[in-house]
């Protein structure tokens, strides 16, 4: 199977791979996995409180090249949007978006579930009750 | 008995009840008289239909022996026909600290490829402990196994679909931290 040049872009130029303290109150991360491929994503965001805007955004993937380039993309569309901005995004714009054939679509639902547990997880530590939308 | 296709199904063509717990010796032996039986070259004078029988019934019957053998396998067989959906799998039902475990020992073998020798004994740490998790998976599976002949209910399946994905994962580990550590 033959890869898009964007997935291929992200794969080898990875944007925005690392880590933050996963303790600090302005971060929330978020840990998914998909046992079949035994893929494994972390996605954590850093939000201003004051702005509540995604001000920065780390991942890092142990996967095949569209988990890695979905996680990647996610999180370049992640930074400046806002908390509730950042939870319109569908998978499906990172299928479009990458040109996902269908066999790896779930790399893209593995992202999106990544975004919505990191915001998840931020607005749980802000003390903010969460909304039912992202409670998975 | 030639009459009508064989059974397709992989407990009825051994001719047994729909269990997840089953006597695999004895599935042998009714593996190898059904073989003899419908074997087609026994049957290949015996006309057209019955051929067809048991070129059919042989078939299934080679499926079936490979699949419901394994207890992993015969899991996934029963899960698929009771509706579950196999292949890709939503990571909800694997616990959070499994996925955290995970991921600590994806980083210590990435650092263990880059040849940190720090990092290889944490992989070879890692690989004790998750072929131990295997091991009390395969205990737990079999519980879960007789639980479900004796009361089949949906949410046992449930559990044990969530315990696959677990051991699954731990299984695919285990093969990274091995060829980490050659």
């Amino acid at each position: 199977m033959a890869y898009s040049d964007k997935v291929v872009d992200h794969y080898n130029n990875p944007r925005n791979v690392g880590s933050m303290d996963k303790s600090r109150t302005d971060v929330g991360t978020g840990m998914v996995g998909a046992p079949e491929c035994g893929d494994v994503m972390k996605l954590q965001i850093q939000v201003n409180s004051a702005t509540g805007i995604i001000e920065d955004a780390k991942f890092k993937t142990f996967g095949c090249g569209s988990a890695i380039a979905s996680s990647s993309l996610a999180t370049e569309w992640l930074k400046g949007k806002s908390v509730d901005e950042a939870l319109e995004i569908k998978n499906t714009d990172i299928v479009n978006e990458l040109a996902l054939p269908p066999v790896k679509i779930h790399c893209s639902v593995l992202a999106e579930d990544a975004i919505k547990a990191a915001i998840n997880d931020y607005k749980t530590k802000q003390g903010a009750p969460v909304s039912a939308e992202t409670v998975s | 008995m030639f009459s009508g296709p064989p059974p397709t199904d992989y407990f009825a063509i051994f001719g047994i009840e729909n269990k997840l717990a089953l006597d695999v010796e004895d599935l042998q032996r009714r593996f190898y008289a059904n073989s003899r039986e419908w074997h087609p070259d026994r049957h290949a004078r015996a006309g057209a239909q019955q051929l067809a029988y048991a070129e059919a019934a042989s078939a299934t019957l080679n499926d079936a022996w490979r699949v419901l053998r394994d207890p992993v396998a015969r899991a996934e067989y029963v899960l698929k026909n009771a509706g579950f959906d196999i292949g890709e799998q939503r990571g909800r039902d694997v616990p959070p600290e499994l996925l955290e475990e995970v991921f600590e020992l994806n980083m210590a073998l990435e650092e263990a490829r880059d040849g940190d020798e720090n990092a290889k004994a944490e992989v070879a740490r890692a690989l004790t402990k998750f072929e131990g998790l295997l091991k009390d998976i395969d205990v737990q599976r079999d519980g879960i196994f007789l639980d479900y002949d004796a009361n089949p209910k949906h949410e046992t399946l449930t559990a044990l679909r969530a315990l696959l994905n677990r051991r699954k994962y731990l299984q695919n580990l285990v093969r990274d931290a091995r060829a980490a550590l050659v």
